[in-house]
């Protein structure tokens, strides 16, 4: 077990020279994915190696000469990271519109280490997907297959992105069964262990991702599983970046037990496959307008992100809600106050905890999380 | 001693309150007299008002409410029902007005509006869109979206515009037309076009005389002036005030009165970001003593820019063209890369001598991209700027002390550079 996990901590603990190294033995082109909505499946088609961009492992210094303090922590990274020169590995990069503050970040980049490829999708709202928004975001990625083609030297053919889409979707297909092993034997792994198997999907080619996968799923599913006793909890919100795994640590010393998320770097990565069909951009375009999980900067009104979590909570029988606000995110900012009322008129507890890059305050956070606890009732 | 600059204060501006105060009240007691109502975010309001609908305008509205002072109880009512304080101010604000609607709490008469009929979500901003989906949710009120992208780089322009006019045709007017009961009124929206025309010819007229020196008149007198060319577009009152206004304008600079008593300005700046609407007295007094006036900026410079440019024979194409045609390159501007060209040209136009990037702390559209623009406009053109903090209407976002810093050592910058 612990080899297998040394295998996805590789990349959790230190990306930069995980991926360089990589990409060093493999001689490929390494290209970041702005999150949330961009499909990967592109990228990795054209024979190169897509990463979804990440908070960084350190405090963000230079990256304030160009961010103000009150932005959210992503970009905030993704600047500092890159005016630093961390970020030299990537050939490429793709961003998008998906809220205010994505859509500023490539300026930045542009003005301060602009890569060798960039590219910008205005990935559109889904609301109620009329053909205008469905033909429009076929376009989008129609453009970024020829881009990213045209880059590789190499056309990206239907048959090459089905195959990209088949492993991405043997990837998310894996994860969703190591969730289904952890809501059927809670606290089996610990949180901090599920997040960097989520998030080194991110990192790491599929391919290399989907064997440590399989190795690890049939140890949990063969091992002994010993009850952990604790307060069930769903982990919901934290749009774009991984939470500090020493908050999961917090959670679970505290005595509550997270049995399933709907966090970025969770549940929300893999949620939905995309289809194989003889049009794959078309079944790409189809997955950006599926409707859940509910994401609240995608602008869906017909499903209801706290209902949703009513539901869920129910169906894992969990006792309560911890929700992770990514600090300065709008989308989820604007949304909270309608998720709150949803989960307090069903009767549901739920603790609110923001996360920031770096200043956090672990005492208070704590204080907070024990009384949550306490508001649970003992174990 | 140094000079005692004061403001001369235009008597045409004072006529404006009236005309938005009546154009607030209708919306307000539109429901009784039986019409259709709409609330609108981005520039989408003209389609309902070419319905025969009153309009409420996101961003108006919060600059309204900012300016009659109800701004303050409005967001902290939000705040009760769980908004946090570095939301949207002005989402904040609409969630405390729904709030008061929903609970009958007692808030300023003049901040009430009914509820409308439709929401248009023109997602310009994407707050925008979360506020509708926000009113979605709490109401159950029904939605027509808009996506209306900033155009990153000016070659995807061609193909988002056509985006846009298909939305319009197929979401925004089948909603309206089903709401209203009648089909879209493509010649009502050409005379909204046409007094549009009227007005903004007659505004670009007066922007002239903040190009003079020393300039006539200022932002914040124009501030308090945008509304005939945004929200209360198509109504004729826009024309005489203008009117007024550029007559007032002209008898000032033939007198040779400046903006600035008693010899004119000494700094001319450039304001970037949303206008202070709730402080607009307080950060008046913030320049006047340095002798600083602020002539031009990005977004007060958005309102149909190009008058020569609207067709009413061609209203719809007008309307997309408003913002992603070719000729006007809005969409482009409010991006941040052809934001250096359009804030360039406002630096020569309007001679200026400094930067003043106002960033919000609530609304993060443009603030994160204000330091490197200022990098790059000063190697550009050779003009310093400063980057100051604080919101449009929420007072516990505005302190004092790092603006006035921030300012004094933008005008000590200019006098520096002056010497050399």
């Amino acid at each position: 077990m612990e080899e297998i996990m040394k295998g996805f901590v590789k990349y959790t603990s230190d990306p930069y020279s995980a991926i360089e190294e990589w990409k060093e033995k493999n001689q490929k082109k390494v290209i970041g994915i702005f999150p949330m909505w961009l499909p990967e499946e592109i990228a990795h088609a054209a024979g190169m190696l897509p990463v979804v961009m990440w908070r960084s492992n350190e405090a963000i210094t230079w990256g304030y000469a160009h961010v103000p303090p009150y932005n959210c922590p992503m970009n905030k990274s993704v600047v500092d990271d890159a005016v630093k020169g961390k970020l030299k590995f990537m050939d490429g990069m793709v961003f998008l519109r998906e809220c205010l503050q994505s859509q500023e970040v490539p300026f930045i980049i542009e003005n301060n280490m602009p890569p060798a490829f960039e590219e910008y999708l205005y990935m559109p709202p889904i609301y109620h997907a009329s053909n205008a928004d469905l033909e429009f975001t076929r376009g989008e990625l129609e453009r970024l297959r020829k881009s990213l083609g045209e880059f590789g030297g190499e056309e990206i053919t239907d048959e090459k992105l089905n195959e990209s889409i088949r492993i991405y979707n043997k990837n998310r297909s894996l994860l969703r069964r190591l969730y289904d092993i952890r809501r059927k034997k809670p606290g089996i792994m610990p949180a901090r262990d599920i997040l960097k198997v989520v998030w080194s999907s991110m990192l790491m080619l599929k391919e290399d991702h989907n064997k440590l996968l399989e190795a690890l799923i049939s140890r949990l599913e063969n091992n002994g599983y010993e009850p952990v006793k604790g307060k069930k909890v769903f982990l919901s919100g934290c749009l774009c970046i991984h939470p500090q795994v020493e908050l999961l640590d917090m959670i679970e010393d505290l005595g509550m037990i997270p049995v399933d998320d709907d966090i970025y770097v969770g549940y929300r990565y893999f949620a939905n496959d995309a289809e194989i069909t003889d049009d794959p951009i078309g079944a790409l375009t189809e997955r950006h307008f599926i409707k859940t999980p509910v994401d609240p900067a995608r602008g869906e009104v017909e499903v209801n992100w706290g209902k949703e979590l009513v539901d869920k909570v129910k169906r894992l029988n969990a006792d309560g809600i911890v929700t992770l606000m990514t600090k300065y995110c709008p989308p989820h900012l604007c949304y909270y106050p309608d998720v709150k009322t949803v989960l307090a008129d069903a009767g549901i507890p739920e603790v609110l905890v923001e996360i920031e890059h770096e200043i956090i305050s672990y005492e208070g956070v704590k204080t907070r999380l024990q009384s949550f606890k306490e508001m649970l009732g003992g174990v | 001693m140094g000079v005692e600059y004061k403001v001369n204060r235009l008597r045409a501006t004072g006529n404006i309150r009236p005309l938005v105060d009546k154009h607030w009240g209708d919306l307000r007691a539109a429901k009784e007299r039986g019409e259709k109502v709409a609330w609108a975010s981005g520039p989408s309001f003209m389609f309902p008002y070419s319905m025969g609908m009153k309009c409420h305008f996101m961003a108006g509205y919060a600059s309204y409410a900012g300016g009659i002072g109800a701004a303050d109880e409005l967001l902290r009512l939000a705040e009760t029902t769980g908004d946090l304080p570095e939301t949207c101010s002005y989402h904040r604000l609409h969630m405390g007005l729904v709030e008061a609607i929903k609970k009958g709490v007692p808030i300023k008469e003049q901040a009430i509006l009914p509820l409308p009929d439709l929401l248009i979500a023109g997602r310009y901003c994407t707050e925008q869109s979360h506020y509708s989906e926000s009113f979605y949710r709490r109401m159950g009120l029904r939605i027509a979206p808009l996506e209306l992208p900033f155009v990153f780089n000016k070659e995807d322009r061609p193909r988002i515009r056509e985006f846009v006019y298909r939305q319009i045709v197929e979401n925004v007017i089948p909603n309206l037309e089903d709401v209203c009961e009648k089909p879209f009124d493509y010649d009502r929206l050409s005379e909204i076009l046409s007094v549009l025309k009227k007005t903004a010819t007659l505004r670009n007229e007066c922007w002239k005389f903040l190009a003079t020196k020393p300039a006539t008149w200022t932002l914040w007198d124009y501030a308090v002036s945008m509304a005939p060319v945004i929200y209360m577009m198509g109504d004729p009152a826009g024309i005489p005030f203008y009117e007024d206004l550029l007559k007032e304008l002209k008898e000032r600079h033939e007198k040779g009165i400046p903006a600035l008593a008693p010899e004119g300005e000494k700094y001319r700046i450039y304001w970037d970001g949303w206008i202070p609407w709730a402080f607009l007295g307080k950060f008046m007094r913030k320049f006047t003593p340095h002798g600083a006036v602020c002539l031009c900026g990005r977004y007060p410079w958005e309102m149909f820019p190009h008058p020569e440019l609207i067709d009413p024979e061609h209203p719809l194409d007008t309307v997309v063209d408003w913002v992603y045609g070719e000729e006007t390159g809005l969409a482009c501007h409010m991006a941040p890369k052809g934001s250096i060209e359009m804030i360039g040209e406002l630096i020569e136009e309007y001679s200026i001598d400094g930067l003043v990037m106002f960033s919000s702390k609530s609304c993060r559209m443009w603030n994160q991209s204000h330091l490197d623009q200022i990098d790059a406009l000063d190697k550009k053109y050779g003009i310093p700027g400063v980057v100051i903090e604080a919101d449009m209407i929420d007072p516990e976002m505005v302190q004092d002390s790092q603006i006035d810093t921030r300012l004094q050592a933008l005008f000590e910058t200019i006098d520096g550079r002056r010497r050399r």
